[in-house]
């Protein structure tokens, strides 16, 4: 099962993960210019660990007769700020440190991760992960060819990384103070910016060596309303690969991310429960990406592809959607929350086109699985830290413009369901998936009626594609958090306004 | 204690310490180390193996009532240290909060060693058996003609120290051991395919079940969805099964924490000491609970662990509290800071049979699919599979169906209660049923 949990953040906030780092010393020898100058010095010059030492390593990796080996270098901070109850409640700060090494044998891998990047420590990992082999050596590390990403993808300019803690301390507050305004209604504001640079360094067997230095931020709010006992919630988030400049950007201040959080809460105070049943239904603009992504991404992820267990192994070349369907991902987009110069197998990113005019053209790969199914990697290979396993996993998955116009197709409903945010979703290999919609609308007559909440879209993605009717010019995007393999990964979707033909709605009578 | 247990407490009192000259009021430093080991396999291969020492430090830091806190798995002390300075100098900026600050340290009563929470023998298990354990359960659906497709099978173990150290003057550690397994399958014909899963955990590895018993139970839960249909909308009956009712539980207790009540982001908000449920409805959290998966003798801030009686007869007895939000609700922590321990709702009568006799036209819950649960108002609307019930006997079947309900309205509708507890997880329920959930499906 793969949730989406946009959620979560309700409970995490405050609980782990992030912090503020003012400018200490520590802070500005680790990660002033590595910005703009990323790369091997940093394990070099920190932590000791020269091309020579990595060498070693690899050489460790395939000692027992694997056939690749990879090191996974990575210095993390994160940070995060809560704002609720009018005060700053807490920050935190957290460093991640380790090296992941993996070796592959044929289709097996073999792992071990280590926090110390002391030689001794890592020779004794990379012996570990090499137990998944036992012929003896057979394959050579090639020489070692530091190499610099294609593109930059980034917002490199004024980083959260160098902002101070009361500059972040004025944008939780100003988002806190436009959702507690929004209404007199809103008895409840939680806010919470989060950012981090995540430095990486991957070496391999093939004398790949690439480092990438990744920013992230994203800024949300959550509103309460109640009104004669009810109560509600609603949330909003804006952020990306970005620098505080995004937040002083019109669309993305954090007067709009608390405005749009508490005018969510007020109107989901008059929702009611849907009619269950089937009906057409209307996916609104900005977040009806996790339809495309739980619909159409998981599917496609080409670990379960080569392993045969998704619906989509044995469909490759055939139209899986209405020839009006396009999807691709697209890693490449600037400042996206799920662009990446380069993937964490060190492989560049690129636009890979998923279905075309509604025929199935590519998986979404990492190196294993483009070795097993005999094509080329198209940078997927995406893990949530040293710790984990790189998988295939998506990056900004996008479901292309039509032409029609948002007041169209929903001109076009006679009764129906609109659904404009969701709780998450959820999808099994059997294609079978589910959302869970926040807010939606009853359509009556073409017009957006009455406000709905507590309503689930249920479908298989096989069938769900071939219904897929009017698809909108308004392409928009929403900020994922994505759960596969218990590893969470950023992961953006995009769609304009669409519809389904008919679908079940699940609701209360 | 060994050297190296010795050596952790060592690192955390003298960061404490540190902290406390830096200007910090309060410090709190807690250590995890341990051994993580994973096999994974498929079609009876091995697909992935793991091993590794895993490490992660975590402070807090406490200024005149304001907070920051802090984590590392970077231990070099320059880090470490260079770690509490940032975290006084935030703290600094945080606002005042009078409900902030550490807990008044706490005599921990209960001795790790008596909960049965570690096990060496857990430890000495080679990868060659989990191996073993792995292929055995998938074996069991490989050759079940039912069965299409193996999702993979896994065997892990993991054991880890755990050491907390505050300015209070508590100090204290304990030792975890945990053995997990499982195995999912897939079956149906075409396009019209279903999954399900099975598996098993321990702190003891003799507790652990027989793989194969675990392979028969996955096999099962698959190959009775198999041709499942979709029924009309319609309101009728729901059994949860076990696993469906734990399901449940974990949201209820979600909606009982402290952060989600103090918010008022919860339908029990308000409602301690009143009756939230009918008597059939007894919920409990057993920290305590002997070889519990989810047992611990003391929470993440050294509050000891305690057996809670939460919903006594429909009576909200209590809240699932830490020190922060017990605070704002004028209560003392419950040792919940690192959520429930081992919430179970408690053992009724009903043979699991007698439920699904009891039942005319309804609904046999076996999985769901979804993330519908909303913590503020206790809404719930999920993807459902299951069986049909029609006179009192499994008549076929169901697949996307919708299933949706209240919590709050739930627990008042509570019909009969299995006696088929069983405390395999750190939340557990017998099979429950519930006397009317709308279903969503076909437009009837």
């Amino acid at each position: 099962m793969k949730p989406i949990e946009r959620r979560k953040f309700l409970q995490l906030a405050g609980a782990g993960a992030g912090a503020v780092v003012l400018s200490s010393l520590f802070y500005d020898q680790l990660f002033a210019g590595m910005i703009l100058k990323p790369g091997e010095e940093l394990f070099a010059s920190r932590f000791g660990v020269t091309k020579e030492i990595m060498k070693k390593v690899l050489d460790a990796a395939l000692s027992k007769g694997g056939d690749f080996a990879e090191l996974f270098f990575e210095y993390a901070l994160n940070n995060n700020v809560v704002m609720e109850d009018d005060i700053i409640r807490e920050s935190t700060e957290a460093i991640t440190l380790g090296v992941g090494i993996r070796v592959l044998n044929g289709k097996k891998t073999g792992y071990a991760y280590t926090s110390d990047l002391t030689p001794e420590t890592m020779q004794r990992a990379a012996l570990t992960a090499a137990a998944i082999a036992s012929t003896g050596a057979k394959v050579r590390v090639a020489a070692i060819k530091p190499v610099q990403p294609a593109r930059q993808v980034y917002l490199m300019t004024s980083p959260f990384a160098d902002a101070p803690l009361g500059d972040r301390i004025t944008l939780v507050k100003e988002a806190y103070a436009a959702a507690k305004a929004h209404d007199p209604r809103i008895t409840k504001v939680v806010v919470n910016l989060g950012d981090s640079l995540q430095c990486v360094t991957i070496v391999n067997s093939d004398g790949l060596m690439v480092s990438d230095a990744r920013p992230q931020a994203r800024l949300r709010a959550s509103a309460t309303a109640e009104e004669k006992g009810k109560r509600v919630t609603g949330s909003s988030n804006k952020g990306g690969r970005v620098g505080m400049t995004f937040y002083r950007t019109a669309g993305t201040t954090p007067k709009e991310i608390g405005e749009a959080a508490g005018k969510e809460a007020v109107i989901l105070l008059s929702a009611a429960d849907p009619a269950p049943g089937e009906m057409p239904v209307v996916l609104g603009r900005f977040n009806s990406g996790v339809m495309v992504h739980e619909a159409v991404g998981h599917p496609l992820e080409a670990d379960g592809n080569w392993q045969k267990t998704s619906i989509m192994w044995d469909k490759l070349g055939q139209m899986v959607a209405d020839p009006s369907v396009t999807i691709y991902d697209d890693a490449t987009i600037p400042q996206y929350r799920g662009s990446l110069n380069v993937d964490d197998e060190g492989t560049p990113t690129q636009k890979v086109m998923l279905i075309d005019k509604g025929r199935l053209v590519s998986y979404l790969h990492d190196r294993l699985s483009a070795r097993i199914l005999k094509t080329a990697p198209n940078g997927h290979g995406r893990r949530q830290s040293f710790s984990n396993l790189p998988i295939p996993r998506m990056n900004n998955t996008v479901l292309a413009p039509g032409s029609a116009s948002a007041e169209d197709i929903i001109k076009s409903v006679k009764k129906g369901f609109y659904a404009e945010s969701y709780a998450g979703g959820m999808v099994e290999n059997t294609g079978k998936f589910t959302f869970s919609v926040n807010l939606g609308y009853a359509i009556e007559d073409g017009r957006l009626a009455q406000p709905v909440k507590n309503a689930t879209l249920i479908g298989t993605n096989v069938q769900i594609l071939k219904e897929v009717e009017m698809i909108g010019n308004d392409l928009a995007f929403f900020l994922g958090s994505c759960g596969k393999d218990g590893q969470t990964a950023p992961v953006p979707a995009g769609t304009p306004t669409f519809k389904i033909r008919q679908m079940t709605v699940g609701g209360r009578s | 204690m060994s050297a190296k247990s010795n050596d952790r407490m060592g690192l955390a009192q003298s960061l404490v310490t540190y902290g406390g000259k830096q200007g910090a009021s309060e410090v709190e430093v807690s250590i995890q180390e341990g051994l993580e080991s994973r096999v994974s396999v498929l079609d009876q291969n091995i697909d992935r193996l793991t091993e590794s020492v895993f490490k992660g430090l975590s402070l807090r830091v406490f200024v005149d009532g304001k907070a920051a806190s802090a984590s590392s798995s970077d231990f070099t002390l320059e880090t470490l240290e260079r770690l509490v300075d940032n975290a006084v100098a935030r703290a600094r900026l945080a606002g005042q909060d009078p409900f902030g600050g550490l807990p008044e340290a706490e005599p921990v009563q209960a001795k790790a060693e008596d909960l049965k929470i570690f096990d060496p023998a857990v430890i000495e298990v080679t990868v060659e058996q989990r191996i073993a354990i792995a292929k055995a359960m998938e074996a069991v659906g490989l050759k079940d003609p039912r069965i299409k497709k193996s999702t993979g099978a896994t065997c892990n173990s993991f054991n880890w120290d755990v050491t907390l150290a505050n300015s209070k003057g508590f100090a204290g550690s304990y030792r975890r051991s945990l053995i997990n397994c499982g195995v999912g399958f897939q079956g149906g014909e075409g396009t019209n395919l279903f999954e399900d899963y099975w598996g098993d955990s321990s702190t003891q590895l003799s507790d652990l079940k027989a793989p194969e018993a675990i392979g028969k139970v996955a096999v099962e839960r698959v190959a009775r969805l198999l041709g499942g249909r979709m029924v009309e909308s319609q309101n009728v009956p729901v059994v949860f099964d076990p696993q469906m009712a734990a399901w449940l539980l974990g949201f209820l207790g979600q909606c009982l924490a402290g952060v989600s009540i103090a918010r008022r982001q919860s339908p029990f908000a308000d409602k301690l000491g009143t009756k939230v449920g009918n008597e059939r409805v007894n919920i409990v959290d057993d920290g305590l609970l002997v070889g519990g998966r989810g047992t611990v003798p003391f929470d993440d801030e050294g509050v000891p662990c305690r057996r809670i009686g939460v919903i006594e007869q429909g009576v909200l007895k209590s809240y699932l509290l830490d020190t922060y939000w017990g605070r704002k609700l004028k209560q003392r922590s419950t040792g919940n800071s690192g959520g429930p321990n081992n919430l179970y709702w408690a053992a009724g009568t009903s043979s699991p049979e007698d439920i699904i006799k009891s039942v005319d036209k309804g609904l046999y819950l076996t999985r769901y699919l979804g993330l519908g649960q909303e913590p503020t108002t206790g809404d719930i609307s999920v993807g459902a599979f299951g069986m049909w019930i029609e006179k009192g006997a499994l008549a076929f079947p169901v697949s996307e169906i919708t299933i949706s309900a209240n919590l709050g309205t739930l627990l008042q509708n509570v019909e009969m209660v299995g006696n088929d507890l069983e405390l395999r997880d750190s939340v557990s329920a017998p099979t429950i049923k519930f006397a009317e959930i709308t279903v969503g499906g076909k437009s009837g």
